[in-house]
């Protein structure tokens, strides 16, 4: 292991890929291993930025990336990508199918990309995510673009460690529009209406302006369409992503990420303690129950003799 | 190799590349195996069609998988798999990452496969729980020898 763990560290350094993918890896299956092969390399100064792209299913996100990368990558980034699909609830297992629209622009340049399954478990994801960024930053990528899978916590979670964040949309789905104002509108930097080959894109585009209009402050948050099939609006696009990506303050992004990040683990573990302290709540509660103690006292009966 | 991170590793999903290499376009089959697969708790990643065996390598490489499944109907099997076998060794793959091989494959040629390290060469008809179990075996196999 002290052989292999030196062998990765050099890997990393000289940005094989091979030993990316391992190290990747190996952070979930072997953190104390992996500490080893980062030590000496690791430098929380250099976390990449994460440009997350979300959005909802077939708007178009994985050919939109195709698109994008190689222009951002030309600007003098070093990037990767990563994506990010739902894993079953049921099997655990997942169909991992982003390369699909990317396999053209993958094998014709040097970017490397990672597939990531959500695995069900909550925060588990962004702690994959985590896992990947750390090993990419050993390897000197600045940049990382995160595709993720559209709605939900763990959507969310992953916008949460995103320096720019891209709202992709496309015509036709106003009723879309409406489920995404709680939560990711709010938060996205600059809106994409994709396809705008399809009628109904400027209608789209005039809702979302009006949207934004209406809410109060000082408005910066930018709105863009594009055409995956007449490459219309992508190079605008990238300009505008990396307009907004050198208006972040690295500082302040690697601390809202990592604090998110440190205090997700932390409560992760306390719950592990808190469900080990109500472990023979099931009895007591059953006995108030039974006593025709109401549900509101009985909760509070439990937190006091916890906390006595 | 400790015995703890072993019981680690094996909690984590399969990682599984499908693929068809070189031109055949019949994706019947493949999209059956996928949600097989996936069904059976596996990770499987799948790139599209007619992938060249290099792409099939390095996309293996970047994701890390357990297991390379490839499949072909066209006939061209002894030429691409052994392809994909030679690339593999000469990134220094070959024993972290298992190559299992399906589709219309004469009888005469699984041996030939089976010594150059492609294993199953499942034909069409084949319950399914035998081709995830042997994955299964493989896979394992595959993850003992990583770290």
């Amino acid at each position: 292991m002290g052989v292999e763990a030196s062998r990765l560290s050099e890997g990393l350094k000289a940005g094989d890929r091979g030993s990316i993918a391992r190290c990747i890896t190996m952070a979930e299956d072997d953190p104390k291993a992996f500490s080893k092969v980062i030590k000496g390399l690791y430098d929380p100064k250099k976390i990449p930025h994460v440009i997350g792209i979300t959005g909802p299913p077939g708007c178009g996100k994985s050919t939109l990336i195709s698109q994008l990368a190689p222009i951002i990558a030309a600007s003098g980034h070093k990037l990767a990508i990563i994506a990010i699909d739902a894993s079953s609830p049921f099997s655990g297992g997942a169909f991992l199918g982003n390369r699909i629209r990317m396999e053209d622009t993958l094998s014709s340049s040097s970017i490397f990309m990672r597939s990531i399954a959500t695995r069900g478990a909550k925060g588990g994801l962004t702690a994959s995510v985590m896992n990947a960024l750390i090993t990419l930053s050993c390897a000197g990528f600045d940049l990382v673009i995160v595709e993720s899978v559209g709605s939900g916590q763990a959507d969310f979670d992953i916008l949460n460690i995103s320096s720019t964040i891209l709202l992709v949309l496309a015509p036709g789905l106003g009723d879309e529009i409406q489920a995404m104002k709680a939560g990711t509108m709010e938060i996205a930097d600059i809106f994409v209406i994709n396809k705008s080959e399809l009628p109904g894109a400027d209608q789209a585009k005039r809702s979302i302006m009006a949207y934004l209009s209406s809410q109060q402050g000082k408005n910066t948050k930018k709105v863009t369409t594009t055409s995956c099939v007449s490459k219309h609006g992508i190079k605008e696009l990238a300009d505008l992503t990396l307009e907004h990506e050198n208006g972040v303050d690295t500082a302040a992004f690697i601390s809202k990420a990592f604090g998110t990040e440190v205090d997700r683990i932390a409560k992760e573990l306390m719950s592990k303690s808190i469900d080990k302290l109500t472990q023979g709540n099931a009895a007591s509660i059953a006995k108030m129950l039974d006593e025709g103690v109401d549900p509101y006292s009985a909760a509070l009966e439990l937190l006091q003799k916890l906390e006595k | 190799m400790g015995s703890g991170k072993n019981q680690k590793s094996s909690e984590r999903p399969i990682r599984i590349l499908l693929a068809k290499p070189a031109i055949d376009g019949h994706d019947r089959g493949i999209y059956v195996l996928a949600r097989a697969f996936r069904d059976a708790g596996m990770e499987v990643i799948y790139p599209g069609l007619l992938p060249t065996p290099e792409e099939i390598i390095n996309i293996a490489i970047d994701e890390d998988v357990d297991v390379i499944a490839i499949s072909l109907l066209n006939g061209s099997h002894m030429t691409i798999f052994k392809k994909v076998m030679e690339l593999l060794k000469k990134r220094h793959a070959e024993g972290d990452i298992a190559v299992v091989g399906g589709g219309t494959i004469p009888e005469a040629d699984r041996p030939k496969l089976e010594k150059i390290g492609v294993t199953g060469n499942y034909g069409p008809g084949t319950p399914m729980n035998e081709i995830i179990s042997h994955i299964r075996k493989r896979a394992e196999e595959a993850r003992a020898n990583k770290w």
